[in-house]
């Protein structure tokens, strides 16, 4: 590829802060970054080891990454973790807020708590504090530092769920009778269309200090998920199938890049086409 | 450094083949350099004079059998067809259709009071629904075979943010220029198509999506459509956007590569908008 082009996509020299770093998608965002020569920063649960995830991809692709141990639901580790980021790097250029609860599927037995009617409260609090109040804190804190140096990233991943309901059919599983039937939770529609309110609100508010705000809003990914469930699934996308778990990294690429210099406040949806019809 | 996947490979054009139309417009000379430098073969199908010599150019630059071009006149529906045909049978592959063809001019009522929802005409309304519609519809049409034996295919549908919002008549008071209905209308009905591509083309691996630019007024060029560095208008047009400026053509080149490259194998139906901020406020 020709340099001009090259450059496009170029982070040589950029930090940039991935929240749920060391998750299976963060760590792809991770490598993408990596890869265009920016220096990805592992943000998650001590649970989750960002630290160690960090040191074997910087074994494994021979450049730095960062890690970092924080719970983006405190402020004051967040604050602690950008003094530290500033004192190491001088600058935060990237924060890409992707961390979120796992939505709990279980199933089989007993009462079914993600559907609606069980739903317990503290569960809704937990999922609405990481997804949503993790993402204004990392905002609001790493976001302020890019306004005030007046340039800088925001990329929210959201999902196709902020545009569709879920289709609970696809989650079926059969012999359970209707009330232990396992549901996608109430809290990944809420938190993921939060996120996409988020992003328009940033994006206007930070335009004339030189920060961008996008979102992504990816479709499924393939994780041996069974058979039954994927033939359901990829029967509502024109595409046919799922994402395969590195099919997000251009997105991140051209969103995180000068590539999208005159985009703000949208969101690029990449879900094979289910939204589509 | 060990990860391969530098930006350079995701985003690459090489070995695939792109038909751009309008490819000597003001827009359409930007695309044409991009593919072309992301490795692209291109063939460049344009209507005025200056196609010969931008290609002129492009075959210096990038090598003589990187570029064919076809002066055609696309309101020619049966020329257009037949020299789709010819094309298709000629080439091995074409990866990559890219519909940006418009007349923007006083035939489509643009910055002329004949171009008036109150006065415009009927030839006006055809050339925006030919343009915006049809033009794309028969490329898709006649390549569609081949991309489908290819089990692959791109095709980008150069919309506009118009197609989204109304242009607001505040903007135009006062000045010269008009904005008319069959553009909003007619790059509308393109979102529609490009869904409807998206979903019936999916399983065959085509995938289709638009870009909504913004503004990007040309203030290069004095044309028909070209506003200059100090006019007003152009002072209205920076202050509607969130960023607080127009767009450059190379701001839509990252789009372009993206959806043209396999760095979006995901994505299908969807329209980027490019816009500054524009359409969220």
């Amino acid at each position: 590829m020709n340099e001009k082009l090259r450059s496009l996509f170029d982070l040589t020299g950029r930090v940039a802060v991935i929240t749920g770093g060391a998750g299976l998608l963060g760590r792809k965002h991770a490598e993408a970054i990596a890869g265009a020569g920016g220096i990805p920063v592992l943000v998650d649960i001590p649970a989750a080891e960002p630290v160690a995830a960090a040191a074997a991809l910087e074994k494994e692709w021979e450049t730095e990454v960062a890690g970092y141990e924080a719970d983006i639901t405190r402020p004051e580790q967040l604050e602690a973790l950008k003094d530290e980021l500033l004192t190491r790097f001088k600058r935060i250029d990237i924060l890409v807020n992707n961390a979120a609860n796992n939505p709990k599927m279980e199933s089989g037995g007993g009462v079914s708590f993600s559907r609606l009617e069980n739903f317990p409260l503290e569960i809704w609090n937990a999922d609405l504090q990481v997804g949503l109040t993790g993402a204004f804190l990392c905002s609001k804190i790493f976001g302020a530092e890019m306004a005030r140096r007046g340039s800088g990233v925001i990329l929210n991943v959201a999902s196709d769920l902020a545009l569709v309901s879920p289709d609970q059919r696809l989650y079926r599983e059969e012999g359970l009778p209707e009330d232990q039937q396992p549901v996608k939770p109430v809290t990944y529609s809420v938190v993921k269309t939060g996120l996409i309110g988020l992003t328009r609100y940033l994006a206007t508010y930070w335009a004339q200090n030189g920060v961008r705000v996008n979102a992504i809003s990816p479709g499924g990914v393939y994780a041996s998920q069974p058979d039954e469930f994927v033939q359901r699934l990829e029967a509502l996308i024109p595409l046919s199938r799922m994402a395969d778990v590195d099919e997000y990294q251009g997105a991140l690429l051209f969103l995180c890049s000068d590539a999208s210099s005159y985009m703000t406040g949208t969101n690029l949806v990449i879900d094979g086409g289910r939204t589509c019809w | 450094m060990l990860v391969n996947l530098s930006a350079s490979d995701l985003f690459s054009l090489k070995g695939k083949t792109v038909l751009l139309t309008g490819a000597s417009g003001y827009l359409g000379r930007t695309f044409s350099r991009a593919v072309l430098e992301n490795g692209a073969r291109l063939i460049a199908l344009g209507r005025s004079d200056r196609l010969g010599r931008e290609v002129a150019e492009w075959q210096r630059e990038f090598g003589r059998d990187q570029v064919t071009s076809y002066q055609i006149d696309m309101y020619d529906i049966e020329a257009l067809g037949a020299l789709l045909d010819t094309i298709v049978k000629g080439e091995s592959s074409i990866d990559v259709l890219i519909n940006n063809a418009h007349e923007l001019g006083p035939n489509t009522g643009f910055n002329v009071e004949a171009g008036s929802f109150e006065n415009a005409s009927y030839d006006q309304w055809e050339r925006h629904f030919l343009g915006g519609v049809y033009w794309p519809a028969l490329t898709a049409q006649k390549l569609g075979p081949k991309m489908k034996a290819q089990k692959a295919g791109s095709i980008i549908n150069i919309s506009t943010m118009y197609a989204l919002v109304a242009p607001s008549p505040a903007l135009y008071e006062g000045t010269e220029m008009l904005n008319p209905p069959g553009y909003s209308a007619s790059k509308a009905a393109l979102l529609a198509l490009t869904r409807y591509l998206a979903s019936f083309w999916g399983r065959h691996g085509i995938r289709a999506n638009a870009i909504l630019p913004g503004p990007f007024s040309n203030v290069e060029d004095k044309s028909a459509n070209s506003v200059s560095e100090d006019d007003p208008f152009l002072e209205r047009l920076k202050s509607r956007t969130c960023l607080g400026r127009i767009g450059r053509p190379g701001e839509l080149v990252g789009c372009l590569v993206y959806l043209a490259s396999d760095a979006s194998s995901y994505v299908t139906g969807q329209a980027l908008s490019i816009d500054g901020g524009w359409t969220i406020t």
